[in-house]
């Protein structure tokens, strides 16, 4: 059987926790989110979080690609917030090898906003191990200032857990941007999604 | 049959690798075993009787319990008591005694667990063509508990201070409602870690062989099947492994099983010895179809959006050996589309437009169709087909979005 990357990683996570390294250096898998503009991702995007999360090292779920960043409230076992900033055509959302037998599929800019709900419900299938993914919703939603769409789902996961999600994005010049929520269903989704509207509804791509 | 059992293969390679050895010194692993010779070991009603076994049985009603309950079950009624319907026919002596389990995980697996309850992954379901295959496989799991072999490899390796291991195990699965899992892809393939401490060796895989092609013989299954189905997986390993330009998946069935080539031919020897002329054997196909409609889409669904492309497309073809649909060609152009290189979307779109010209094309093939078509440049026909899909499937979950591409 397949582990869960995503699985692994919050079973990973108490031992690194109570590492003298952890909190408070720059050794720590979390990083303080202030209630203050922020950028995100590749550096491309702002947002104002309307309290403060915390900033996951790039190890986890959407694992060291500068264009993605992932943030959690209350670990990645039971929300995590991701931003994907401005990924180019061919590029995936995860990293991965050529010869992994399951493929997360690569971004083109000419997909369209079913291409990339798909394209999430695979994600989740190989990478966060999904055995059942529902799609709730999907309807066209402006984001950053230009027209894309707002995509609803839950997921069981191998742990046996409900979660649900909702991602808004849209392809800006041919890349993709991206913020993408998700928690556990009967719970910590109601809780934090009200930080993913704000955040969602601020976010700002900055022109340097 | 742990046919993929990809956790238990490391272990069991080494510990099974020592039972084979052990046999080939004697001359057994020579011998083919003869489903004339392969009698069930235990009786109807059977419980165990000796110090060891009983607390093996005591923590795998544990085990059982735990699977029962869990919310990865399909557990539509009829699928449920038909799958145990076919455990009562194949399951020898033990018939009314075996419970059987469906998980819902897209994998070729099902293993049977050594009290008596065996699970049947929905991924086997997908890759069974007719009934007296999906027989074959649970035939093939029944004789591994009619045969004991569980307790009899557990005895053989003397690994008896494993049975703490197991407790750990069981009690590690109790604490996951506490929150004190570590977690694993799927939390009932932690049975299979369970049941590599059991490891099959070749020759007792091979006894199940037997053993199963005598069960579904009497069943009236048409012997052969259980080869095919040798030959199905056999087929779609390699199909994704030269996919991939590599070796066939590590860990895979082949380190645990009798080498496949050789394990086929003593299948269709099988077959052909407990064959009765004369009699009428049945694959049932009919029945089979019919019971696993409800949820084929659903069985598809969850194979092609993994995105192995090789062992999809295989698995494509050898389903469309019984004929082509709409279904099949649309979750054909849905491999296309996922695998996402230079040219698939053509190849995609193609498979789209052939998969609606079926009547029982799902409402999915009319929406990718369109979509396909918009981008190709044919917007007018695009948006009709996108209209077809939306009156198909007004509450679809994306109609608010195809709606306004369609305008």
């Amino acid at each position: 059987m397949r582990k869960s990357k995503l699985v692994l990683a919050a079973a990973l996570l108490p031992l690194a926790a109570c590492s003298t390294m952890g909190e408070g250096t720059d050794l720590g898998i979390y990083q303080l989110v202030r209630v203050k503009p922020t950028n995100v991702g590749n550096g491309s995007v702002t947002v104002l979080p309307p309290r403060p999360w915390n900033k996951q090292r790039r190890v986890f779920f959407f694992d060291s690609l500068r264009w993605v960043e992932d943030w959690t409230l209350n670990g990645p076992y039971l929300d995590g917030l991701t931003f994907v900033t401005a990924l180019p055509s061919g590029e995936y959302l995860v990293r991965q090898r050529k010869s992994d037998e399951r493929q997360v599929p690569k971004f083109r800019s000419d997909m369209t906003a079913p291409e990339l709900a798909a394209m999430l419900a695979t994600a989740y299938r190989v990478r966060g191990g999904a055995v059942q993914f529902n799609s709730l919703n999907l309807q066209p939603r402006q984001f950053l200032g230009y027209p894309g769409f707002q995509f609803d789902f839950e997921h069981l996961d191998g742990d046996e857990l409900w979660r649900k999600g909702r991602a808004v994005g849209a392809v800006v010049d041919g890349r993709l941007y991206l913020m993408l929520f998700d928690a556990t269903r009967s719970h910590y989704y109601g809780n934090a999604l009200p930080d993913f509207e704000v955040m969602a509804n601020n976010a700002r791509i900055r022109h340097s | 049959m742990c046919m993929r059992c990809v956790e238990i293969s490391r272990r069991s390679l080494l510990v099974g690798g020592g039972a084979l050895v052990a046999s080939a010194a004697t001359g057994v692993a020579q011998a083919r075993t003869r489903p004339a010779d392969m009698v069930p070991l235990i009786g109807p009603g059977f419980r165990p009787t000796e110090t060891d076994e009983k607390g093996l049985w005591q923590l795998m009603d544990r085990a059982e319990e735990e699977i029962s309950g869990s919310n990865l079950l399909v557990k539509e009624p009829e699928l449920v008591s038909y799958l145990q319907d076919i455990i009562g026919h194949v399951g020898g002596p033990a018939a009314k005694d075996m419970r059987i389990y469906l998980a819902h995980i897209p994998d070729f697996n099902a293993m049977m667990f050594p009290s008596g309850f065996a699970v049947v992954f929905t991924g086997l379901l997908l890759r069974m063509r007719n009934e007296a295959q999906l027989a074959g496989v649970v035939a093939h799991e029944s004789g591994h508990f009619l045969r004991r072999h569980m307790i009899r490899s557990w005895r053989d390796q003397k690994r008896k201070s494993d049975l703490f291991a197991i407790g750990a195990m069981a009690a590690g699965m109790g604490g996951a409602a506490g929150g004190v899992y570590l977690g694993d892809y799927v939390q009932l393939a932690q049975l299979g870690t369970i049941l590599s401490l059991f490891a099959y060796s070749r020759a007792m895989e091979a006894e199940a062989d037997a053993m199963g092609a005598r069960l579904i013989a009497e069943a009236g299954y048409r012997p052969v099947e259980m080869a095919n189905v040798w030959e199905q997986l056999i087929g779609e390993e390699d199909a994704s492994a030269r996919y991939r330009r590599k070796q066939r998946r590590r860990g895979s069935l082949f380190d645990t099983h009798p080498s496949p080539n050789s394990r086929m031919a003593d299948l269709r020897l099988s077959a052909t010895e407990v064959t009765v002329p004369g009699r009428i054997y049945d694959d049932r196909r009919a029945r089979y179809l019919s019971k696993i409609a409800p949820i084929r889409q659903m069985l598809l669904e969850d194979q092609v959006k993994l995105n192995d492309p090789g062992g999809s497309q295989y698995l494509l073809n050898t389903l469309a050996q019984d004929g082509w649909n709409g279904m099949l060609r649309y979750y054909e152009g849905e491999v296309w589309r996922l695998r996402n290189r230079a040219g698939d979307d053509a190849r995609a779109a193609q498979s789209y437009a052939v998969a609606v010209a079926y009547p029982d094309a799902p409402a999915e093939a009319w929406r990718w169709h369109g979509l396909s078509l918009i981008k190709e440049g044919r917007s007018n026909e695009g948006k009709a087909a996108l209209g077809r899909y939306l009156r198909m499937k007004p509450a679809a979950p994306d109609a608010p979005f195809i709606r306004q591409m369609v305008g």
